[in-house]
């Protein structure tokens, strides 16, 4: 399943939705707000996407990683709206029978996202300027 | 009137040298010769100084039995080109054009010509699309050559720095897309694909996403465009806007799904160009 929500994310409900007895190991990334970026500080953050390729994309994506790891099920959801610092943007989680195939496959399923989901943020600084921001070179790849 | 013609060496994003470069089977030098020759007989080739070996130059030169014409220092950029042509003749007014304009006219380089004035030192073209001079489809007069000397002397080698601070005749080309050039591979496929079909006019919705769309001033617009591809309307909406990223930063979507640029535009087709993805 992969969703977008510009509601906060429950993610107590989101790992209970995980729960089966085959599973050895359950991997959660929670990808939050942090209050710098480049150097600048960070107020507050808003994401916007493209409504209908983003959800295309993020299924996509979840298929992809279905099918090139040994694992149980994946999920990710992407927040969009403002946000504030610590705030959590977006979540993946997956399962699999063992700790390996649902690190690997939550790994791929979060840089996949980062780099192919149409999804943008802007940056509001305690400067009073706010900017549409590059994807941050120590985030893993970068589409395009 | 004299002509002289820029080839500009090898591009290094296209991979080859554009005067060669066959657009529905013809050479971009070819085609500018067929339209400057009903014009004048008096065509120069502008090439490198002596000191670069650019032997393709040479070969195209000789093929066409054209006058060259050498930069008088190494890397003097498109400027040196009409410097070497006012060294050669002072008096005469010279027609400096590039040899990669492969949407430009006979109808407009004869109007251009009709139009020129000597009391002035310039006549050229605004680009329809964003509304600045070309400076490498004009006519200069005799009296842009002390200029063109003063500006070289400190080392300024913006054409259109230089084109905009002289006094001259503005005209407006009758096609819009006259000045496209190709300096991009996505751009060559725009262009091999207007000269198979022709420019075919069409209604597009653009929708413009995050930072874009904070430039453009708007979400999405609806536009009358002869682009043929997805790279000739980002060409266009580029330039309209002003838009500080280019083609290898942005990704287009046609109909809510992504394409390539080279992707034919139709009409009613929903396109959006999407910067860099910042996701998570």
């Amino acid at each position: 399943m992969f969703s977008i929500q510009d509601t906060p994310l429950d993610l107590s409900a989101l790992r209970a939705d995980m729960a089966d007895p085959a599973c050895g190991a359950l991997v959660v990334f929670e990808g939050l707000v942090r209050n710098h970026h480049e150097g600048r500080n960070v107020t507050e953050l808003r994401y916007t996407h493209h409504l209908i390729l983003a959800q295309k994309e993020g299924e996509r994506i979840l298929a992809e990683t279905m099918e090139r790891f040994p694992i149980t099920k994946a999920v990710a959801v992407h927040r969009i709206g403002t946000l504030d610092i610590g705030d959590c943007a977006v979540v993946t989680l997956t399962t699999s029978p063992h700790r390996e195939a649902a690190f690997d496959a939550n790994r791929f399923l979060i840089d996949s996202i980062k780099a192919r989901v149409p999804i943008w943020k802007q940056e509001s600084y305690t400067t009073g300027e706010v900017e549409w921001t590059s994807p941050c070179p120590n985030c893993g790849p970068i589409a395009h | 009137m004299k002509a002289i013609i820029l080839t500009g060496g090898k591009s290094s994003r296209m991979g080859t040298d554009k005067a060669s470069l066959k657009i529905g089977g013809v050479t971009q030098l070819d085609r500018i010769l067929s339209l400057i020759r009903p014009l004048t007989q008096k065509i120069y080739l502008s090439i490198a100084h002596p000191s670069l070996n650019q032997s393709g130059c040479d070969i195209q030169r000789s093929a066409h039995d054209l006058r060259p014409l050498a930069d008088l220092e190494p890397s003097p950029g498109p400027l040196g080109g009409l410097q070497a042509a006012f060294n050669d003749d002072p008096r005469s007014p010279w027609l400096l054009i590039a040899c990669d304009l492969p949407r430009l006219g006979q109808r407009d380089l004869k109007e251009l010509m009709d139009h020129h004035d000597s009391q002035k030192d310039v006549t050229c073209f605004l680009n329809p699309l964003d509304n600045q001079p070309e400076p490498l489809c004009a006519i200069y007069s005799p009296s842009a050559s002390a200029k063109l000397d003063k500006v070289i002397a400190v080392n300024q080698r913006c054409a259109r720095r230089f084109l905009t601070s002289l006094d001259r005749i503005e005209l407006t080309p009758s096609d819009p897309q006259a000045f496209l050039n190709m300096n991009r591979p996505e751009q060559l496929a725009e262009l091999e694909h207007l000269d198979q079909y022709g420019a075919v006019e069409k209604t597009i919705r653009v929708e413009y996403f995050a930072k874009l769309s904070q430039e453009a001033g708007t979400e999405s617009e609806d536009l009358r465009t002869s682009a043929a591809t997805l790279a000739g309307l980002w060409d266009e909406v580029r330039l309209k806007h002003h838009f500080t990223l280019d083609l290898p930063h942005v990704k287009p979507a046609l109909n809510n799904e992504f394409a390539s640029w080279d992707t034919p535009l139709a009409n009613e087709q929903i396109i959006a160009f999407m910067p860099p993805f910042a996701g998570g």
